[in-house]
C-alpha cells in the first residue's frame, strides 16, 4: 500500500524535518515558490481533484481561484486543525507523524493566494501537537521554509498557531474566523465569502489538515500521480481513515481513496472485536448517516458514498457492534451536538436539545409511539438552520429511524432499553 | 492583581499582533495556567491589557469549555463522553473516578486538587476510553490505570486523604 | 430592479432589497423575530421561512436571508414554510414561560402574536423550562432573561448599531444568555430602544412596569421635544398619567430609534408640583379672575407708563401655537415684542443659522446616515442633539469620515479626528479651512452671499490670539482634501457655544463645497425643541439680557412670560431676582412648576404638548404637529394618593385647570382689546400664522403630518436680511491666563424638560468643570479634585476634570440642575478658579 502521507511513520516517534527533506520534503516549495505563477499551482491542485478532507469536499484549487488577483492584503491561509468530530483524530495523527509536510503546503497554498499570514487553528485538546507544530514552525523558519522572503524568492510568510478553548463549531471555517478573531465563534453565512471577507475582513483561505499535507506530493509528483493513488478511477488520492469502536485495532490508516469499508474494517482494522458482529457504522465522523448492512462493501470516497446517499465527511469510521445500543449511541451524540450549538439559530440552539430530551426519554423506556414521527420531522427541520452543524447533527437520528426503526419501536414497547445491560 | 512582571509578558505577546483581541484566548490561558481559574479580577485585567471591556471577554470566556470561570481543582480532569469512549466503557470509568474521588462532575474534593468535568470527544477514540488531565490526554483506560495515574498525582486511593501532598 | 411575484402578487424592489423587505413593499408581512429594518438580517431565528417556488433559489428558505432577484417566485402560504414557522414558534416556545397575563409585554408582544398566528396551540414539551437569573440594568429596563428567544437583535443594536460594548452575548448553545459582565446601568445612551426592539418580554420599559396594559393606554403620536432633532415618538397615557414614550419611525429623521434623554424624559408632564390652577399671588383663583386681574393691571401699566413698559417673553420649548399667539398679542396690544434667546449671541446665532440654511443646503438626519465626509462644527452630539451621534455612527459604519472641530472632549461611537479648537478661534480656522478648499487647483470659488459680509470676520480673524495652533493648522489641509475628495459632504453646525460668524462661515464651506460639485449639505443643531419656529416668530425680538436692562432702568414695569423660565438658563441668578423684584407685574404661563411661578403675581397653568396639539419647527426647518394623547388633569395616582380607584366622586376632571398657552394668550388679547375682538379658534390662529408667517399647517386627510414637512425655506421664513452682531464669549476665569468658561449641555442633568423626570434625575452624573491638564496645572489644580469658581456675585464648588482632548484656553460647565452655575455671574463677570 503507497504511503504518501505516512511515508515517514514512525510507532512512537514524530518524523525529523531532515528525513522529511530526505524522503523529497520542501522539494515543491523550492519549486514553486517564484519559479510557478499561482494560477499553475492552483491548476495542478484543480487536476488533481484534490478535494477538501475537512469533511465538504469542496475541489481545493477552485477555492484558492476565488481569491482575486485584485484583492487587498494581507491575505490568510488558516489551517483547520480543530478536528473535533466525534469519531475523528486523523489530524492529531498526521501532526504526531510528520508535521512539516503541513507546514509546506500551507505555504505553497499561502503562494498561489499570496496570503502572507498563516494560522493553524487548533483544539485546546491537542497541546501535545500544538507544541510540536510550534517547533517545527521555528525550525522550518531557521531553515528559511518560512519566514520573510522565502528561499530568496520574495514571497514571505509567517505562521502562528491559534488555540481555541474548545467547541465544536469553531471546526466550522466562518465560525473559526470569528474565533480567531477573538469574537463569539457564530458562523457567518456568505455572502461575502471567507475568500472575500474573511479575517479583518480580508481573503482568507481555509483547509484542513490532510488537504494541506497532500499538497507538496502533488505539486512533487503530479496530478496524475495523485489521481493513480486513489482505488478508483473517479477518485483521487490517498485517505486517512480512522477507525474506531467495536474493532480489534482502533487506528488511523493510509489507504487509497475509495477504499471498500469491508476492507479497511477486516483487513486494517483488525476485524471486529472478539464476540462482536457489526451492526452499522458512521461513515464519516458523528455527522454523518449510519450506514446500512447492505452497504458493507461501499468504496469509501467522497462520490460513491454521495451517490449512495451518504457522506464520506472526516472518513472517520466508527464501528456498531450487534450489542450496542444505537439509541443509547444516537443519544450521546445528540448530547454532544446540542451542547457544542454556538446558539446562533432556533432550530439548532433549541431543536437539537428537544430531539436529545426525545431520545433520552425513548432509552429511558418513557418514550411514545408518536416521537418516532417527530423525531423524524424534526430531523428534516432542522436542515433549516443556519449552518451544516445541525444538519449533521440530524444526520445519525434520521438514519436510526430509516435503517433501525425497530431497535427505537422495541424500546418504546418494551418500556426499556432492550440492550440495558450495555452502554 | 497581576504581578508586573507577568503583565509584561502579557503584554509583549499581545504586542506582536495589529488586532490584540485576537490574543484573548491565549492571554486566557496564560492567566489560567498560572492562577488556576479566570477570576473576575483577571477577566477584568485581560479586558485591559487586550483594550477589550469586560463583557466582552465575558462573551468570549463563557464561550468556551476549557475556560473556568469558576474555581477549579489543581488537577481538572476532564472525562471523553465521546461516543467512542461512550461505547467503550466510559461509564465504568466515570463510576470509578467517582468513587474514588468521592465527587460528581462539577465537584470538586473538597482539599481542592481535583475537579471532575466532562468533555466532548478529545480525538484519542483509537484510544477509547480516553480523560484529560490538566490538557494532557490518558487512553485506553481501565480502573487500574486511572488508580495508577490519580496515585501518581498524589492521591491516596485507599480512601486516606493525604494533605500534606502538594499540587 | 429585480421584478419577483410574492404570494401572486407583482413586485419591481431596488437591487439588494431582502425578500423580507420586498414582501412588506408588497404589504406582505412575513413573521420575523431577528430580522429587523434597521439592524438588517441576521438569520437566527429562521422564523422568515418561505418557499421559494421558481427562479434562481428552490425550495424553504430564510427570506432575510435572500436578495430579491428577477423572475422569483415566492410563496409565505405554503405548506410547508407554514408548518415549519409553526415548528419554529414550538422550539422557542418550548422554554419560554407561559405567563402571558403577567408578563409586561402582554399585548404587544411579538412572540405572542406570532405564536397564536402561527397555530401552534398545544405544548408538546415535558419538563422543565430553562431559567436564567435577572439582572440589574439600571432604573429604565427590567430584564427577564427567560424570555429570551434569542435573536440577538438586542446585541446587535447594541454593539453594532450603537457601539457600546457593556451588554452582549454570554454562555453557549441553549445556555446562551444576553446581559452586562456585572449587574449594573446600561451604558449606552440609546439602550431604552432595547424596549422597543426586543420582540418578546426580555427587555422592557421599568418605569412604566405595572402602570397597565397596551390597550389599557391612550396612546398617540408625538414628538420629543427634548432637543432640536425632533425625533417621532409614540405617547402612551392612562389615568391622566404619562406613562411611556417609544419610538416612532420617521424616515427622515430618527428611523427606528430615539434616545434615552428623549424616550424617559416624559416626567414633568406628570410632575406632582405642576401648576393645576390658576393664581392671583399668593391664592388660588379661578380662570375668568385671573384673567381679569392681568387685564385690569396690564391695562393700568400701559395707560401709566405706555405700551412699551410691556415684556413679552418666551422660550425655544413653547410651540409655534404658542410663539405666534404672544407675537400676536404683542403686537397688537404694542407691548415689546417677544424675547425667545438668552443673549445676543444666542439669537445672533440661531438666526443666522435659520437664514443660512436653504432647500438645497439643508438636510435631515437621514441624510446624514448617507453622507460620507461629516465635519462637526461646535457640537457636541451626545449632549446636543444625541441621535446625530448614532447617525454618524451609521456613516461611519458605511465607510463615512468623521471630523470634529469643537473644544471640548467630544466623545462619539465611532472613529473621528477630533481638533480640539477654542470657540474663538473657530472661525479664524474655518477660514483656514476654506483656503484651503480654495487654494486647491481647478476649483470654481462659490457666488458672493449676502451673509458673507466683511462684518463677521473682522472681529476674529484681526485678533493675534486667535490664529490656530500649529498642529491644528497642519491638519487643515488634510481636512479640505478629504472634504474634497467626499461626494456627500455634511457639516453640521451648533449654536451653543459660538456666535453668528461661525454659523455663517460653516454655511459658506457647504456653499464652496457645493461650487466643487459636491452634494454638500448643512446640518444645524439648535437651542432647543422649536428653536427654528423662534426664529420665525421673533428674529428681532430683544435678548432676555436686554430685557433685564430695561426692567433695570425702569422702561419694562410689567412682564409677560409664556413657557419660558429664564431663571433657569440665564447665567446671573442675582440680577434675574432684582430686576423681578422690580416688576409691578409679572405674569406667568406654564405647564411646569418653574421658579418664574413663584415669584410672578399671576399665574396661568398650560398644557403640555401630549394635552393639546402643537407644531414644533426642528433644526432642518421640519414642521411637525403633536398629536393630543390624554386630556389634561391630576394624575389619578396624585389625586388619590396612590389608592384606587378614587373614593370621592365629580362630575368635572380633577386638576384641569390648565389651557393651551395660545388660548389664554389670545383670550387676554381679546378682553385687552377695545373693540370687541373675537376669540379665534385653533385653525383660525393657524390661518392668521400663515398670513403673518406664510407658514401653514396641512390640514388635508392624507397630509404628512406624522413625518413633517420641511418649510420651503427662502419663501416663507420673513427673517432679517443681516443678522445682529456678536456679542462677547462668556465667562472669563483666571484674568491672567485668559481662560474662558462656557457653559454647555450634557446628554443628562441639562436639559430643561428632562430636568423635571425624576428618573432621569437619578441617573445624571455629577456635573464636572472640564479643562485641558495643562491649564489645569497652569491654575495649579489637579484632576478629580474639587475646586472653587469664585466671583463677585457667587462662589460655586465643582469637582474638576482634566481631559487632554479640550481645547487650551477654554473651561467647560455643564448647565446641571444640580448646579447653581447661573450664580457664576453675568457675561462679562470674572470669576477666579481655587482648588479646595
Ligand atoms: C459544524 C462543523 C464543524 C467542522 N469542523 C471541522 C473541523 O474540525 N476540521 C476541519 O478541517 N473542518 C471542519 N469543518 C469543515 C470546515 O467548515 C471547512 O469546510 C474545512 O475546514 C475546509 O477545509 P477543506 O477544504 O480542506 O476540507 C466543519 C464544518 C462544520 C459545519
Ligand atoms: S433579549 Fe430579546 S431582543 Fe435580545 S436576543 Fe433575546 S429575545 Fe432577542
Ligand atoms: S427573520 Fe429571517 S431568520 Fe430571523
Amino acid at each position: 500500500m503507497t504511503q504518501v502521507l505516512f511515508k515517514n511513520r514512525h510507532p512512537d516517534r514524530i518524523a525529523t524535518m531532515e528525513e522529511y527533506r530526505a524522503g523529497g520534503g520542501y522539494d515543491a516549495l523550492t519549486a514553486v515558490l517564484g519559479k510557478y505563477p499561482r494560477s499553475k499551482v492552483q491548476q495542478l491542485a484543480l487536476d488533481a481533484v484534490l478535494l477538501g478532507r475537512g469533511g465538504a469536499g469542496f475541489p481545493a484549487g477552485k477555492k484558492w481561484m476565488t481569491v482575486a488577483e485584485t484583492a487587498p492584503f494581507p491575505r490568510y491561509m488558516v489551517c483547520n486543525a480543530d478536528e473535533m468530530e466525534p469519531g475523528t483524530f486523523k489530524d492529531r495523527v498526521l501532526i504526531h507523524t510528520d508535521p512539516h509536510q503541513i507546514i509546506e503546503g500551507m505555504v505553497i497554498v499561502g503562494y498561489s493566494v499570496m496570503a502572507e499570514r498563516g494560522i493553524i487553528f487548533i483544539r485546546a485538546s491537542y497541546e501535545n501537537a500544538a507544541r510540536i507544530l510550534e517547533r517545527e514552525i521555528e525550525r522550518a523558519t531557521t531553515a528559511g521554509f518560512l519566514g520573510d522572503n522565502i528561499l530568496g524568492s520574495g514571497f514571505s510568510m509567517k505562521i502562528s498557531v491559534h488555540r481555541s478553548a474548545g467547541r465544536y463549531i469553531c471546526g466550522e471555517n466562518t465560525a473559526q474566523i470569528n474565533a480567531i478573531q477573538g469574537k463569539r465563534a457564530n458562523p457567518i453565512q456568505p455572502p461575502p465569502y471567507a475568500t472575500e471577507k474573511g479575517l479583518w475582513n480580508l481573503p482568507t483561505v481555509t483547509h484542513n489538515v490532510e488537504t494541506l499535507a497532500c499538497v507538496p506530493h502533488i505539486i512533487r509528483n503530479g496530478p496524475e500521480w495523485f489521481k493513480s493513488l486513489a482505488a478508483i478511477p473517479t477518485a483521487a488520492g490517498t485517505k486517512l481513515y480512522c477507525v474506531s469502536g467495536a474493532v480489534q485495532h482502533p487506528g488511523c490508516f493510509e489507504l487509497p481513496m475509495g477504499t471498500r469499508l469491508s476492507d479497511i474494517i477486516e483487513n486494517h482494522a483488525g476485524g471486529m472485536q472478539a464476540g462482536c458482529a457489526y451492526k452499522t457504522c458512521l461513515p464519516g465522523g458523528a455527522s454523518t448517516r449510519f450506514l446500512p448492512k447492505s452497504l458493507y462493501d461501499i468504496e469509501m470516497d467522497f462520490d460513491t458514498m454521495k451517490k449512495a446517499g451518504h457522506r464520506l465527511g472526516t472518513g472517520s469510521i466508527i464501528v456498531f457492534d450487534e450489542k450496542t445500543c444505537l439509541v443509547g449511541a444516537t443519544l450521546n451524540m445528540m448530547a454532544f451536538f446540542a451542547r457544542e450549538s454556538c446558539g446562533w439559530c432556533t432550530p439548532c440552539r433549541e431543536g437539537l436539545p428537544y430531539m436529545r430530551d426525545i431520545l433520552a426519554r425513548i432509552e429511558a423506556g418513557d418514550g411514545k409511539p408518536e416521537d418516532i414521527p417527530l423525531l423524524r420531522q424534526m430531523s428534516k427541520y432542522v436542515w433549516n438552520s443556519y449552518c451544516a452543524l445541525a444538519p449533521g447533527a440530524a444526520s445519525p437520528v434520521e438514519s436510526l429511524l430509516t435503517y433501525f426503526e425497530d431497535e427505537v419501536q422495541e424500546h418504546i414497547h418494551q418500556h426499556q432499553c432492550p440492550f440495558s445491560s450495555k452502554g | 492583581m497581576i504581578p508586573e512582571d507577568f503583565k509584561q509578558q502579557l503584554q509583549q505577546h499581545i504586542a506582536g499582533v495589529e488586532h490584540p483581541r485576537e490574543k484573548v484566548m491565549d492571554v486566557i490561558f496564560m492567566l489560567q495556567d498560572r492562577f488556576g481559574y479566570l477570576s473576575d479580577e483577571l477577566l477584568e485585567d485581560a479586558a485591559s491589557l487586550l483594550k477589550m471591556t469586560p463583557l466582552e471577554v465575558e462573551e468570549i470566556a463563557t464561550f468556551y469549555e476549557f475556560i473556568y470561570r469558576r474555581p477549579v481543582g489543581g488537577h481538572v480532569i476532564h472525562v471523553c463522553d465521546g461516543v467512542v469512549c461512550w461505547m467503550s466503557g466510559y461509564t465504568a470509568i466515570l463510576d470509578h473516578l467517582r468513587g474514588r474521588l468521592g465527587i460528581d462532575f462539577g465537584e470538586t474534593t473538597p482539599d481542592g486538587r481535583f475537579t471532575l468535568l466532562p468533555t466532548c470527544c478529545i480525538g484519542y477514540c483509537d484510544r477509547a476510553p480516553a480523560m484529560m488531565i490538566n490538557r494532557k490526554v490518558y487512553g485506553n483506560l481501565t480502573p487500574k490505570r486511572i488508580d495508577e495515574i490519580l496515585e501518581k498525582l498524589g492521591w491516596d486511593i485507599t480512601g486516606k486523604r493525604d494533605d500534606t501532598g502538594s499540587l | 430592479m429585480p421584478k419577483l411575484i410574492i404570494d401572486g402578487r407583482h413586485i419591481e424592489v431596488a437591487p439588494g432589497v431582502k425578500v423580507i423587505a420586498a414582501a412588506e413593499q408588497a404589504g406582505i408581512m412575513i413573521p420575523r423575530f431577528c430580522y429587523h429594518p434597521a439592524l438588517g438580517s441576521a438569520g437566527a431565528c429562521r422564523m422568515c421561512a418561505v418557499k421559494f417556488l421558481e427562479g434562481p433559489v428552490h425550495g424553504l428558505q430564510m427570506s432575510c436571508m435572500m436578495e430579491a432577484k428577477d423572475g422569483m417566485v415566492v410563496s409565505t402560504t405554503d405548506d410547508e414554510a407554514v408548518d415549519f414557522r409553526r415548528f419554529v414558534i414550538e422550539l422557542l416556545m418550548r422554554n419560554h414561560p407561559h405567563d402571558c397575563p403577567v408578563c409586561d409585554e402582554g399585548g404587544h408582544c411579538l412572540l405572542q402574536d406570532e405564536t397564536v398566528s402561527s397555530g401552534h396551540v398545544m405544548r408538546r414539551h415535558i419538563g422543565k423550562k430553562r431559567t436564567h437569573r435577572d439582572q440589574y440594568l439600571g432604573e429604565l429596563i427590567q430584564h427577564e432573561m427567560n424570555r429570551c428567544i434569542h435573536c440577538y437583535r438586542c446585541r446587535r443594536f447594541y454593539q453594532d448599531f450603537c457601539g457600546y460594548h457593556d451588554f452582549g452575548a454570554m454562555g453557549s448553545a441553549n445556555r446562551t444568555c444576553f446581559g452586562r459582565y456585572a449587574d449594573g446601568p446600561l451604558e449606552n445612551p440609546f439602550s431604552g430602544n432595547l424596549i422597543d426592539i426586543c420582540p418578546t418580554g426580555v427587555l422592557t420599559d421599568k418605569p412604566a412596569r405595572f402602570k397597565g396594559r397596551r390597550w389599557d393606554f391612550e396612546r398617540a403620536p408625538s414628538l420629543c421635544i427634548h432637543c432640536s432633532l425632533g425625533c417621532a415618538t409614540i405617547v402612551s397615557a392612562r389615568y391622566r398619567e404619562l406613562v411611556r414614550v417609544e419610538a416612532r419611525h420617521n424616515p427622515a429623521v430618527n428611523g427606528h430609534f430615539i434616545c434615552d434623554r428623549g424616550r424617559f424624559g416624559f416626567g414633568f408632564a406628570n410632575h406632582s408640583n405642576r401648576p393645576h390652577h390658576a393664581r392671583i399671588a399668593p391664592a388660588a383663583a379661578t380662570y375668568a379672575d385671573a384673567l381679569q386681574a392681568a387685564v385690569n393691571q396690564l391695562t393700568e401699566i400701559s395707560r401709566t407708563f405706555g405700551s412699551q413698559a410691556i415684556g413679552t417673553v418666551s422660550s425655544s420649548r413653547a410651540g409655534m401655537e404658542t410663539l405666534m399667539a404672544l407675537k400676536i398679542l404683542a403686537s397688537a396690544q404694542q407691548w415689546r415684542s417677544p424675547s425667545c434667546f438668552q443673549d445676543a449671541r444666542q439669537r445672533n446665532a440661531v438666526v443666522s443659522a435659520v437664514i443660512r440654511l436653504s432647500p438645497d443646503t439643508a438636510v435631515c438626519l437621514h441624510d446624514v446616515e448617507c453622507s460620507d465626509h461629516i465635519l462637526v462644527i461646535a457640537a457636541d452630539p451626545i449632549a446636543e442633539a444625541p441621535m446625530l451621534a448614532l447617525a454618524l455612527r451609521q456613516a461611519w459604519r458605511d465607510g463615512a469620515r468623521v471630523t470634529v472641530l469643537d473644544p471640548r472632549p467630544v466623545s462619539l461611537p465611532c472613529e473621528y479626528t477630533h481638533i480640539p479648537v477654542a470657540p474663538k478661534q473657530l472661525s479664524a480656522v474655518l477660514q483656514k479651512l476654506m483656503n484651503a478648499l480654495l487654494s486647491s487647483p481647478d476649483t470654481p470659488q462659490f457666488p458672493p452671499l449676502r451673509t458673507s459680509d466683511d462684518a463677521h470676520n473682522a472681529g476674529t480673524v484681526s485678533s493675534p490670539s486667535c490664529d490656530p495652533k500649529p498642529d491644528t493648522a497642519l491638519q487643515l489641509p488634510l481636512l479640505a482634501a478629504s472634504l474634497q475628495s467626499s461626494q456627500r459632504p455634511v457639516i453640521v453646525c451648533g449654536t451653543n457655544i459660538v456666535s453668528g460668524t461661525v454659523v455663517n462661515a460653516a454655511a459658506d464651506l457647504v456653499m464652496q463645497l457645493r461650487a466643487s460639485r459636491k452634494n454638500a449639505g448643512i446640518f444645524n443643531i439648535l437651542p432647543g425643541a422649536n428653536a427654528f419656529g423662534a426664529a420665525i416668530a421673533s428674529p428681532d425680538g430683544a435678548s432676555f439680557s436686554e430685557i433685564l436692562t430695561a426692567i433695570e432702568s425702569g422702561e419694562i414695569q410689567a412682564l409677560l412670560i409664556a413657557e419660558s423660565n429664564p431663571v433657569r438658563w440665564f447665567p446671573d441668578r442675582a440680577r434675574i431676582r432684582n430686576a423681578f423684584k422690580k416688576l409691578k407685574l409679572l405674569v406667568a404661563l406654564d405647564y411646569l412648576p418653574t421658579p418664574v411661578l413663584d415669584v410672578a403675581h399671576i399665574i396661568f397653568p398650560t398644557q403640555t404638548h401630549f394635552e393639546t396639539p402643537a407644531v414644533f419647527i426642528n433644526q432642518e426647518g421640519r414642521m411637525q404637529q403633536t398629536s393630543m394623547v390624554h386630556c389634561n388633569g391630576m394624575p389619578l395616582s396624585q389625586q388619590t394618593a396612590g389608592k384606587h380607584p378614587p373614593r370621592e366622586f365629580r362630575h368635572d376632571v380633577p386638576g384641569a385647570g390648565a389651557k393651551p398657552a395660545w388660548q389664554v394668550l389670545l383670550e387676554l388679547n381679546a378682553a385687552l382689546s377695545a373693540v370687541n375682538t373675537p376669540l379665534p379658534s385653533y385653525s383660525e390662529l393657524w390661518e392668521q400664522i400663515e398670513q403673518e408667517t406664510g407658514i401653514a399647517i396641512d390640514r388635508r386627510p392624507d397630509s404628512d403630518i406624522l413625518e413633517g414637512r420641511r418649510l420651503r425655506l427662502e419663501t416663507q421664513v420673513h427673517l432679517p436680511e443681516t443678522p445682529p452682531p456678536d456679542t462677547p464669549p462668556p465667562i472669563n476665569l483666571q484674568e491672567d491666563m485668559s481662560l474662558e468658561l462656557y457653559p454647555v449641555e450634557s446628554f443628562c442633568g441639562t436639559e430643561e424638560l428632562s430636568a423635571y423626570a425624576p428618573i432621569l434625575c437619578r441617573m445624571e452624573p455629577m456635573p464636572e468643570l472640564i479643562m485641558h491638564p495643562s491649564d489645569a496645572a497652569g491654575c495649579g489644580l489637579t484632576d478629580g479634585g474639587m475646586v472653587t469658581i469664585q466671583s463677585d456675585a457667587v462662589t460655586l464648588d465643582v469637582r474638576l476634570k482634566t481631559a487632554a482632548g479640550t481645547a487650551t484656553g477654554t473651561a467647560f460647565l455643564p448647565r446641571h440642575r444640580q448646579l447653581v452655575w447661573r450664580q457664576a455671574g453675568s457675561t462679562d463677570s470674572r470669576a477666579s478658579l481655587l482648588q479646595k
